[in-house]
């Protein structure tokens, strides 16, 4: 009868502990992948390349300071000041460059060719700009433009500059 | 004595006309570009290289086009247009057939394309695989995808941070050689990499 028992007792354990390895490895799988999901949540859409002088970018009421290599987000506002110059390249391969005393923000950038997800919308408040085309303009010229206070620029493939009074 | 300066007292200065913003097409390396200026008071299209467009305000109709000189472009625009990074590099690997094998011929291309890397660290890097249309999507869809992470491998084994890597499959969607399905090509058995 104690044999008896403690075999069951034995095959109860096993079973326990199988479970709860089970059940410890699926929690474990879980976490991982939703993890994994929250890292992509707030995916980069480009990356600051160059950064010299007073260079920011702002997110959300962060202030980070713009170094070469800082991942950048949609709603990123760069900004430079009366000695500050940016270079960034976006997902998409569009190259925007910031002279001193200059603001823009990446309004929106989506880029899934796949699913025929295009979008770049830049708000140059003021300052000095340098701009080149990549993929989004060049499969959907009418997916660009750059907003300013004075006109909207739309683009077509295409590299150009812009000095912004802002009024 | 009151009377006389209050009548000399001088009239307030006018504002000051806005300075006027201002848009200039540049040239552009894939041929011809074009950028269209609006606001509320008219349109303005710029289809030549150098041609520029200046904007008086917010309610001022954006004015016809004029060529800048190169000199005057440097002047305003030099130093941004210095800060602008490199055109991305691209790179395409190739594979043995039915796997995540560089060919030699790509293995010897290997240190030239790591060397690119490292030139332009910090970078932000794009990996994609693709295969020939051998076998069903779904196969391909993980074939390419292993291909992708081989590449990503190199790249770690350098020091690079494998979680800034944008690692991707089209599997056999996206075929840089045209073929019917279930055709062997060698040149579509690939990694294409982007080095921005």
């Amino acid at each position: 009868m104690t044999v008896g028992y403690l075999g069951r007792v034995g095959k109860s354990l096993i079973g326990r502990t199988t479970r709860t390895t089970v059940i410890a490895a699926v929690c474990s799988l879980l976490m991982t992948v939703l993890l994994g999901a929250s890292e992509g949540a707030t995916p980069s859409v480009g990356i600051v390349k160059m950064a010299e002088g007073t260079a920011v970018v702002q997110r959300g009421d962060q202030t980070l300071a713009a170094s070469a290599g800082l991942a950048l987000q949609e709603g990123d506002v760069l900004r430079t000041g009366a000695d500050g110059r940016l270079g960034v390249v976006l997902r998409d391969d569009t190259r925007v460059s910031l002279g001193p005393e200059t603001e823009i923000r990446i309004d929106r950038f989506l880029f899934a060719p796949a699913q025929g997800q295009l979008a770049l919308v830049l708000k140059m408040a003021r300052g000095v700009a340098a701009y080149v085309s990549g993929k989004i303009a060049k499969l959907s010229p009418d997916a660009v433009h750059v907003e300013t206070p004075v006109a909207i620029v739309g683009v077509r493939g295409t590299h150009f500059v812009a000095k912004v009074e802002s009024p | 004595m009151l009377l006389l300066a209050a009548c000399a007292a001088p009239k307030p200065p006018p504002p000051p006309a806005p300075t006027p913003s201002l848009f200039v097409l540049l040239p552009d390396p894939s041929g011809a570009g074009q950028i269209t200026i609006t606001n509320p008071s008219g349109t303005q299209v710029l289809t030549q290289s150098r041609q520029a467009s200046a904007v008086p305000g917010p309610t001022g109709a954006p004015g016809p086009p004029f060529v800048l000189a190169d000199a005057q472009i440097q002047q305003i625009f030099g130093a941004t247009l210095a800060a602008l990074p490199p055109e991305p590099a691209h790179f395409i690997l190739y594979f043995k057939g039915d796997s995540d094998d560089l060919t030699p011929e790509s293995q010897a291309l290997l240190p030239k394309f790591l060397q690119t890397v490292r030139d332009r660290s910090p970078a932000d890097i794009s990996i994609v695989g693709h295969t020939d249309t051998l076998g069903d999507r779904e196969y391909n869809y993980r074939l390419g995808l292993r291909r992708a992470n081989r590449v990503a491998d190199l790249l770690v084994v350098q020091g690079v941070d494998r979680s800034t890597l944008d690692i991707t499959s089209h599997g056999k969607n996206d075929l840089l050689v045209p073929t019917g399905d279930q055709v062997s090509e060698p040149r579509n058995r690939r990694v294409e990499i982007i080095v921005r």
